[in-house]
């Protein structure tokens, strides 16, 4: 695991791993819902909620379902925390 | 518990365990997170067993429970929400709050109602049923202000609350209003961004909390036994052998009213089956002079044994957790001296010892509070009433047995014991389904059974449900005996049989055994038996009857039963 990697990230790894328990950290980082077949509406959900509660932040509604990858989680969470 | 900790518990589970919960999550909203938080709750009770939660429909509550096939699942969890009972209630329908819609609205609930009723009560004569009714506030439909709660509202609540009532007298679980407020309170449960966006409109703790007191519904835990307490600065303010037996005080006048509402409070519990015994350090003469005061709030008939001397308590505890047979982690033992509380703890560490708070009588609140939470049980029987005489009574049997102990035949024969057999299929028999689930020496396999099992097995034709209840010149014991089985041309083919260790020595189980025979007219009986850690009893009795066989001829069993002295009264249900 790099060095680097910001407290937030791993955190954020964590929530993933527990929506999609059969992914790898290095699988997770590069998720992206467009190309899972694992990723679905129900996942964004799910993540949404538990990302919420850990990081003690509100997403609003109408932008979760436009956040479809690790990326787009961890960009917003990047933007929301700083 | 946190929503990641939940998904993480589900993740855990065994996806191919032979025991599988099969539960039915039946609302009218998306379940969303209180189907992970209801899985999980449900893993932490039997992380053995694998979990499959099925869901219905949205928006259809009375639909979903309606088509159910009962035979598919071992629980089901309703919860109502208001927008169940009239959409307009709920906050995603916009049907009209206008003041001239409130009488219809008030119709359709009452309607809802009548016909969840009908439908649970259905549902809940296959499988065990529990139910939340609705948690999130009311919407501000009403033309009262919202400081008045007008008649229109009441009628609304007032349809719920006897939907509830008529639920729970027929045995349906229904959620604690009240323990839902403490731990999840009204202004914190709702989500609306979450609700208008998803369907699901929980707020996660409001989910977490409502899915923990759902699975406790479902558990099939038995509840702790006995509490063994203290008397002085604890059952009764003062020091009996300073303040004498006038100058020990329970009442308002005193300042020491905290005492007579644990009084109160353990006479409730000694009248719902709790065993209650005493372990103080005193003179026991004294003692008894004090039980001898007409203004206590708990007699000394509620209390056995009394343990009253200047020992240690830890022997005092031991000598009553042996009068009583229950093992220490079934038991709570409470004092108001840390010191006491420790030593005994230190002795018994699987026990539960708490400090009585004499100086805090929120605290002592809390303390009934979390005692009712491990001493209710969902029904009473009548054998609950009758369980400390019963003790004492098997106690009173076993001294005078252990005199006589010489002419054994002579002292059964002068026993005047009766047996009353009953035989049935009848499943609602609470003390049969407890017995075997708590059972652990004369227990033919320690199997228990689920609600859902139990039915299950009796839902078969060819079963059979046999109970005995013994009382002799010494006492009631209550119902003794249960055996559980099916029987198919003329072999009796017997799954269960348990014993309660306080009938043991007067030869109920060779009773049991004959009666079967007769009744079924059987051949042979063939036991499911299996030896456990515990069921020493069980095995010598299997090995003296069939050896290392599982078949019990009729000549055989005649040829070895005892001279039996019982009367016997039976009955047959169809």
């Amino acid at each position: 695991m790099p060095e680097s990697m910001p407290e937030f990230e791993l955190r954020l790894i964590r929530c993933f791993a527990s929506v999609f328990p059969a992914l790898s950290d290095d699988d997770i980082r590069t998720l992206d819902g467009s190309e899972s077949g694992s990723w679905d509406s129900l996942s964004t959900v799910t993540l949404g909620a538990v990302i919420q509660e850990e990081f003690g932040i509100e997403i609003d509604p109408v932008q979760l379902p436009e956040m479809n990858s690790f990326e787009a989680f961890r960009a917003y969470l990047a933007e929301v925390l700083n | 518990m946190k929503l990641i900790e939940a998904l993480n518990i589900l993740k855990g589970l065994p996806s191919d365990a032979p025991k599988q919960r099969r539960v039915l999550l039946a609302c009218g909203f998306t379940p969303l997170h209180l189907e992970t938080y209801l899985g999980a709750y449900l893993a932490l009770q039997d992380p053995e067993a694998g979990i499959r939660i099925t869901t219905g429909l949205y928006g259809d509550l009375a639909g979903t429970l309606q088509s159910l096939d009962p035979s598919t699942v071992d629980h089901v969890v309703a919860l109502i929400e208001w927008s169940d009972l009239d959409p307009r209630l709920g906050i995603r329908n916009l049907g009209g709050w206008h003041p001239r819609n409130l009488a219809d609205i008030v119709e359709s609930v009452e309607n809802a109602c009548a016909g969840l009723e009908r439908t649970l009560l259905k549902v809940s004569g296959v499988v065990p049923v529990a139910v939340s009714m609705p948690t999130l506030a009311l919407p501000p439909l009403f033309a009262t202000s919202t400081c008045q709660a007008g008649a229109v509202e009441m009628r609304v609540r007032a349809a719920v609350v006897m939907l509830a009532a008529n639920l729970s007298q027929k045995g349906v679980r229904i959620v604690n209003p009240q323990r839902l407020e403490e731990e999840s309170p009204l202004a914190n449960r709702s989500n609306m961004k979450g609700e208008l966006a998803t369907g699901f409109p929980f707020s996660l703790p409001h989910a977490s909390t409502l899915a923990a007191l759902l699975a406790a519904l479902m558990s099939d835990a038995a509840p702790k036994k006995g509490i063994i307490t203290d008397l002085d600065d604890t059952l009764w303010a003062g020091i009996l052998g300073d303040d004498g037996v006038q100058g020990i005080s329970w009442h308002l006048e005193h300042h020491s009213h905290i005492h007579g509402l644990y009084q109160q409070f353990l006479a409730s519990l000694a009248g719902a089956g709790v065993l209650l015994g005493v372990a103080s350090k005193n003179t026991a003469s004294v003692v008894d002079q004090a039980f001898e005061r007409g203004d206590l709030l708990l007699t000394k008939d509620s209390i056995f044994p009394v343990e009253a001397n200047w020992g240690p308590k830890s022997a005092s505890v031991g000598r009553i957790l042996a009068a009583w047979n229950v093992a220490a982690d079934s038991v709570v033992f409470i004092d108001d001296s840390p010191l006491e509380v420790a030593e005994v703890q230190a002795a018994f560490p699987d026990m539960e010892c708490s400090v009585f708070p004499k100086n805090d009588p929120q605290a002592v609140l809390d303390l009934m509070k979390s005692l009712r939470a491990q001493f209710g049980k969902p029904t009473l029987t009548d054998d609950d009433e009758l369980r400390l005489r019963s003790i004492r009574a098997a106690s009173e049997w076993r001294e005078a047995a252990h005199s006589e102990a010489e002419n054994t035949d002579e002292f059964l024969k002068n026993a005047q014991a009766t047996i009353q057999f009953d035989c049935s299929r009848n499943a609602a028999d609470a003390r049969a389904f407890e017995l075997v689930n708590k059972t652990n020496q004369f227990n033919l396999n320690g199997r228990r059974y689920s609600e859902s099992e139990w039915r299950g097995f009796l839902g078969d034709p060819a079963a059979f449900l046999l109970t005995a209840s013994y009382k002799d010149k010494f006492g009631a014991l209550g119902k003794v005996a249960v055996l559980l089985g099916t029987v198919r041309t003329q072999t009796i083919h017997v799954s269960s049989w348990v014993m309660s260790c306080r009938a043991f020595s007067r030869r109920v189980e060779y009773q049991c055994l004959k009666h079967l025979f007769e009744t079924f007219d059987g051949a042979d009986i063939v036991f499911d038996y299996q030896s456990t850690a515990r069921n020493q009893p069980l095995q010598e009795l299997m090995t003296k009857l069939v050896g290392s066989e599982s078949r019990l001829s009729a000549a055989r069993f005649h040829s070895l039963a005892p001279d039996l002295y019982h009367q016997v009264e039976g009955q047959v249900h169809a």
